[in-house]
């Protein structure tokens, strides 16, 4: 079994010995960012600066939930609006590898930009074993390029730090929980972001329609959790398809996009198996997606693949 | 399971690191090394047992496994196959790997064949979760078949005079009802 106090110790050792001098953490405010936060800052203190990048394709009101975190945490809280960048970097990009590669090296160009300011050497990265696996090595195929392993440029300034690299996420919930972390049981969102959950291109109006999608599809399915109508999956999220299809809104004729619903039961992000939402709750997030969304979304439909043979994000 | 030590051969899977992790918690010493390592540096790291991963290669196509041909040559200890690893022991023991008709991704239902240490404890019929694109089409002469599923018929192969076995399915993966099972019967065949 997994020993999350006596890997915290160890880690805090190691992470000690590492870092010499100032060092960086990107934290996005999901689990796996959030505790290598918390370990790095046990290890080596002030020294530690947490930084919160809004890349503008962050969840509804979730930068500022983030900053609150980081700051209850007691963490050296840095925070940069970086929302034009990325979404000018990403215009024109539909295939999904190059959107996370176009990410994956921005991300890091405002970690140098912050870390020459503050003399840090060290980038801190919450990265864990499904990151650098589906990334891809010399042995093994690229599943999809994760931000922050596939999807880092070759010139990269910082020494990379990853103290959670062997883990999976049950075993970082673990050391959330023996560390207080409120956000323990949070679910997994990607670095990239809404960004691969909009198939295509990016721009803002779709952005914003698969933000609101996200939004309903995460407080339906929690409120159903909650009620103990079905239980929490692992994930559950919307994605925007770029598919056109035909509806009629008060007698008039509407043509809008498509929003897919994922839920999947996972343990660990490396298989899955479909949720078995009940029909009441995707009728209530269908209905509440179209109506909140009127024209620009038409029709809703419900994820039923397993991981494998298709992964738990779309791209 | 303090003393036991198995290595997995990382033959580039998705899932080498999950069997590294369910060894890990079952208490054995495991590391997971490259397959293009040495068999002497293997034998003096002294192992009781070896866990070939599967793989992206393609065994139906005549794909190599790194030096997995060596392992099984020289080995003087257990050795389990998993997916690539299980169809590379069939074609290198004389079997045929071929395309599958109908691949197999994500759930099937594991039918288990009889007795064997290797399922002892695991029901007739259980969930399993599998993804491979080839399927071994002739077992080969001294091995039997110790488990089906409805689109593949030989999801489990050991030989009949040595510790060599193969699964098709994925033992490691969490959504195998009985991986864990499995593993402990084999960590046991290592230990003794």
């Amino acid at each position: 079994m997994f020993d999350a106090k006596q890997f915290i110790e160890e880690s805090v050792q190691l992470i000690r010995k590492e870092i010499k001098g100032n060092a960086l953490i990107a934290c996005s405010g999901g689990v796996d960012s959030t505790v290598a936060a918390v370990l790095v800052n046990k290890a080596i203190g002030e020294k530690l600066v947490a930084l919160h990048v809004d890349t503008g394709l962050m969840r509804k009101n979730e930068s500022q939930q983030v900053k609150k975190l980081i700051e209850e945490l007691g963490l050296n809280l840095r925070f940069v609006d970086a929302s034009e960048r990325f979404l000018s970097a990403l215009r024109g990009i539909t295939d999904p590898e190059k959107k996370r590669k176009v990410i994956g090296e921005l991300f890091i160009r405002i970690f140098e930009e912050i870390a020459d300011e503050m003399g840090a050497k060290y980038l801190v990265q919450g990265t864990i074993a499904p990151d650098w696996i589906e990334s891809g090595d010399k042995l093994r195929e690229t599943i999809k390029s994760h931000h922050n392993v596939g999807g880092l440029p070759e010139n990269i300034k910082l020494k990379i730090v990853e103290p959670l690299r062997d883990l999976y996420k049950d075993e970082v919930r673990e050391i959330a929980r023996e560390l207080n972390i409120p956000i323990s049981e949070r679910q997994p969102f990607p670095g990239p972001g809404l960004a691969i959950r909009i198939i295509g291109e990016v721009t803002k109006e779709k952005v914003e329609i698969v933000r609101e999608s996200c939004s309903i599809v995460e407080e339906e399915i929690e409120k159903a959790a909650n009620l103990e109508i079905m239980v929490l999956p692992w994930q559950y999220f919307a994605v925007l398809l770029p598919l056109r299809t035909v509806g009629v809104h008060g007698d008039k004729r509407a043509y809008g996009y498509t929003i897919a619903v994922r839920a999947i039961q996972s343990v660990d992000a490396m298989s899955g198996a479909f949720s078995r939402v009940p029909y009441e709750i995707l009728d209530k997030i269908a209905t509440r997606i179209t109506n909140t969304l009127g024209d620009k979304v038409t029709r809703v439909v419900y994820d039923i693949t397993n991981k494998p043979p298709a992964t738990i994000e779309w791209e | 399971m303090r003393n036991v030590k198995i290595y997995v051969i990382d033959n580039g899977g998705q899932w080498t690191h999950r069997e590294w992790r369910v060894l890990k918690y079952l208490g054995v010493k495991t590391h997971i090394v490259p397959n293009t390592t040495p068999y002497d540096e293997i034998e003096s790291a002294g192992i009781d047992g070896l866990v070939l991963s599967g793989g992206s290669p393609r065994i139906g196509l005549k794909d190599q496994l790194g030096r997995c041909g060596e392992y099984l040559e020289k080995g003087n200890f257990p050795i389990l196959g998993i997916c690539a690893g299980h169809q590379f022991i069939a074609r290198y023991f004389g079997g045929e790997v071929k395309p599958a008709l109908v691949p197999e991704f994500g759930k099937i239902e594991l039918i288990v064949d009889g007795e064997h240490p290797l399922f002892d404890g695991v029901p007739d019929r259980s969930t399993a979760w599998a993804s491979h694109n080839d399927e071994i089409t002739r077992v080969p002469k001294n091995f039997e078949v110790l488990a089906h599923s409805e689109g593949c018929e030989v999801e489990a192969i050991a030989h009949k005079d040595k510790p060599i076995f193969g699964l098709q399915f994925h033992p490691e993966v969490e959504h195998t009802e009985f991986g864990v099972r499995i593993f402990k019967n084999f960590v046991k065949i290592c230990k003794k």
